[in-house]
């Protein structure tokens, strides 16, 4: 195995994210109170998986140096300020708390000055730190009737609401996004917790002037519901700001996926699709996080300019499609060290709608819709497969210079798991290689780590004919 | 002639001896998969609409090798058939952008096998008036495609006529589905659920004349005999009597439906008055009432209950397609909601082919023992 023996200034790198880490926590706790912080913390367990981070960073930068292993670390600290401000959001403005579903853009939540809690992201994080934890949300749904073949986000989602572990919330927006069983777990959540609840419809047939205005019209209504229902008030200066920043964020975004298209890689995996997914889903329009993009193009062009990949000795450069195996999160460092494979960019990262019309409250909202439907996940799972799914994977491929397609074939997911034949046709008819990795997303009974690394591993010896490198 | 069994001969093929001919005299047969597809817009001119049914699937072995086996077996048999040929006489076929596995259908059918005609209608998941005129729209461009390629006429008049038309048509079935419903039934809920689904299968002009006599010759018959248990059955796609059949057997009368496939709100009047295309669109996203509209769960809930207590039910049967989403999920708050209104429930998964007939046998006897019948 591969394993770049990190030197002095790596450990002392680690040792310092993981004493910013613990100083970030310690300071959320001092300020919450020792009272408030047990009664939170029984309130709300998972608090104790998210304490687990430190666990994480070390399994994401083993084998790592340099400035990939700095932006990962790096990239793990900003999402753990994200998350206390997101605790904090519960601690001290829940007279401002809403719910809103995943692919809801937090962009206008923020600027009407509410809370925003994403149910799903507890689904998202927890499985990363404690890769079992989620076992028993599932459970506890499909006690109540949820049939076990629902994603197991979704399904997470409804035994997390079915059993108390979200905050009160004044009201819940969801939507039709990014699948059925993702949009109907809204009922339960929404009959369980009392609350009203408002759903956004995104049209099917989306690459139209007419389902842009459809779908700018939803979220105005949405903005006037949440007008009615909470103390929030749209407020389009904010809004503008906010996408501004959006937008700024968007640029240094694009600039470092210009440089990873270099061979070898200058980075890769975590520094890519964790950055996106947290600070465009969750923190887009912060100041830190534009902060955390120009840090990391900073880094990106210094191994640039000094030909360094990422990857030590990378071989191989993958695509990874659906959300990464999030109870087994390593699995890229696991296969950088093992066959050199570089993840270089992955379906819930890539888009070709970063920037936002600032120049009026239409131009933005239409601009934000646009972001949301021709987004990851929702493109994919809607609109003609033919026009919103092969191509993304085939532009990917020839765009990035990539050797291999890897689709994360989580089984809760129908939309991919259908196409996953038509999928093998066409990569077979253009000769690229593609490894579909059947497993569960959270719930590692259904595959556990080792079943996915056999997977990988049969994957880049018989086919890719790679070598192990330990 | 035994009706039973000329409507059982009728749903033995997937396109059935009618449809071909309907064909040789000219008229020219779009299939149609989901209750979101306006059939009276395949009912104009020279067009008659036939719901897409896989009837006496074997397997789908090659299906799953592009849907997989995690995808809901209507869909897979569809495909499986599509594959084969089965649907070969059909001129075209139409689908709608309901729930992610009919979606995915039309887009392994767009790449496999498409058919000289093929379309997918943009169906909204509310009912507010931007939906509605968004479907009007949609409906709008759908006839034009229709006029486009089949040459046929979709005009206003067209299309009011067809709305007529299948009012009565639906009348009828509707007062035939009175029969197994009353207090002395004389009609199982199988024989009926076997006329509404050779209906749908059929073009009607070929099945009006024995229609109106069933409907004439239903008083003179005499009561069925004793049953345990009235039920209601709900539930999305069933096209096939057999399955209620062996519920009927165990002494479980079905006196009312909930079914896409089925009497409600499927055979509800569409207004007459007013723009058609607008009419159309209104009522299709309105009446439906599938779990894939958001906002409405406590309609639809409340829609079971009161199905439920018109028909004198003595419990609710919901039957779901297995690894259907939606119904999975509203399925699970279904069953609290009607079990708070006082009325006993069974929730049954299935597979498209009927299978496992031991087990639905055994299930619906401990139902109706749970209700003391």
């Amino acid at each position: 195995m591969t394993t770049t023996k990190p030197g002095l200034s790596d450990y002392l790198e680690l040792n310092k994210y993981r004493a910013i880490n613990l100083m970030n926590i310690s300071r959320m706790a001092a300020k919450h109170g020792p009272l408030n912080m047990h009664r939170d913390l029984k309130r709300y367990p998972w608090i104790w998986d998210l304490l687990q981070v430190n666990s994480l960073l070390k399994r994401l930068v083993e084998g790592r140096s340099g400035n990939y292993r700095t932006s990962v670390a790096m990239v793990l600290g900003g999402v753990v300020e994200g998350v206390i401000e997101l605790l904090e959001g519960i601690f001290y403005r829940s007279d401002r708390l809403i719910l809103h579903e995943d692919l809801l853009p937090p962009e206008i939540f923020r600027a009407m000055g509410l809370q925003p809690w994403v149910p799903e992201l507890l689904g998202i994080l927890l499985p990363m730190l404690v890769p079992d934890t989620m076992q028993k949300y599932l459970d506890a749904a499909e006690s109540e009737g949820v049939p076990p073949d629902i994603c197991s986000l979704p399904r997470a989602t409804i035994g997390m609401a079915l059993k108390n572990a979200f905050p009160e919330a004044l009201a819940i927006v969801s939507s039709n996004m990014p699948c059925d069983g993702g949009m109907s777990s809204y009922t339960i959540i929404a009959r369980q917790m009392k609350k009203p609840a408002y759903w956004v419809d995104i049209p099917f047939d989306f690459k139209n002037e007419r389902a842009l205005d459809y779908f700018a019209g939803e979220l105005k209504d949405m903005i006037a519901w949440l007008e009615k229902h909470t103390p929030g008030k749209m407020d389009w200066q904010r809004l503008k700001d906010i996408c501004e920043k959006r937008n700024a964020m968007a640029e240094l975004e694009l600039d470092i996926w210009d440089m990873i298209r270099h061979r070898p890689a200058p980075m890769a995996a975590e520094a890519i699709w964790m950055s996106h997914l947290w600070f465009f889903n969750i923190n887009p329009g912060y100041d830190t996080s534009i902060k955390l993009f120009t840090d990391l193009k900073a880094l990106t062009q210094k191994n640039l300019e000094a030909n360094v990949s990422a990857v030590p000795h990378e071989k191989y450069r993958a695509l990874l499609w659906n959300p990464p195996t999030l109870h087994y999160i390593d699995l890229m460092n696991w296969a950088e060290r093992t066959y050199g494979v570089s993840v270089i960019l992955d379906s819930m990262s890539f888009n070709r709608q970063p920037f936002i019309d600032t120049s009026t409250p239409d131009s933005m909202l239409k601009s934000l819709g646009n972001i949301i439907m021709q987004g990851p996940m929702s493109r994919h799972t809607r609109g003609p497969a033919e026009a919103n799914y092969f191509p993304d994977i085939f532009h990917m491929v020839k765009h990035f210079d990539l050797d291999m397609v890897w689709v994360a074939g989580h089984i809760g997911c129908k939309n991919t798991q259908a196409m996953s034949g038509v999928l093998r046709e066409k990569c077979r008819d253009s000769g690229v290689p593609l490894l579909v990795i059947d497993y569960d997303l959270m719930d590692s009974r259904i595959t556990p780590k080792e079943g996915i690394q056999e997977q990988v591993g049969n994957f880049m010896e018989n086919i890719m004919k790679a070598k192990r490198l330990d | 002639m035994d009706t039973d069994k000329w409507f059982s001969k009728l749903l033995d093929e997937p396109v059935n001896e009618l449809v071909q001919k309907s064909m040789d005299e000219g008229q020219i047969p779009i299939g149609y998969s989901c209750s979101y597809v306006p059939d009276v817009m395949l009912s104009v001119d020279r067009l008659f609409p036939v719901r897409m049914r896989a009837t006496g699937i074997a397997g789908t072995e090659i299906a799953d090798n592009y849907l997989s086996s995690v995808i809901c077996s209507y869909t897979r048999s569809l495909l499986e058939f599509a594959l084969d040929g089965r649907y070969d006489l059909l001129r075209g076929w139409v689908f709608a952008a309901s729930c992610d596995h009919l979606r995915r259908l039309y887009d392994n059918l767009e790449y496999l096998k498409r058919p000289g005609f093929s379309r997918i209608l943009d169906v909204p998941h509310k009912t507010g008036n931007a939906a509605i005129s968004w479907y009007t729209d949609e409906l709008k461009l759908f006839a034009k495609a229709l006029t486009d390629n089949f040459g046929v006429d979709l005009s206003a008049e067209a299309l009011a006529k067809a709305i007529r038309e299948h009012n009565a048509f639906n009348a009828i079935l509707r007062k035939i589905g009175e029969y197994r419903c009353g207090d002395k039934p004389v009609m199982t809920g199988t024989q009926y659920h076997r006329i509404v689904v050779a209906a749908s299968a059929s073009p009607k002009k070929a099945l009006l004349p024995i229609l109106k006599k069933i409907r004439d010759d239903l008083p003179k018959r005499d009561p069925l005999p004793a049953y345990r248990a009235r039920l209601l059955l709900v539930g999305g796609h069933l096209d096939d009597p057999g399955y209620i059949g062996i519920i009927e057997s165990q002494g479980g009368l079905v006196v009312g439906d909930r079914l896409c496939t089925g009497s409600y709100p499927g055979l509800q009047p569409i207004p007459e008055t007013g723009d058609p295309i607008e009419a159309l669109a209104k009522h299709y996203l309105t009446k439906t009432s599938c779990p894939r509209m958001m906002e409405a769960f406590r309609e639809r809930a409340e829609d079971i209950v009161t199905l439920a207590r018109d028909c004198r039910a003595d419990g609710v049967v919901i039957q779901l397609l297995k690894f259907c989403d939606t119904w999975g999920v509203e399925a699970a708050a279904f069953v609290s909601f009607i079990r708070e209104a006082g009325i006993p429930v069974l929730r049954l998964e299935r597979d498209y082919r009927l299978g496992s007939e031991g087990q639905l046998r055994t299930r619906i006897q401990a139902f109706i023992e749970s209700m003391g019948k």
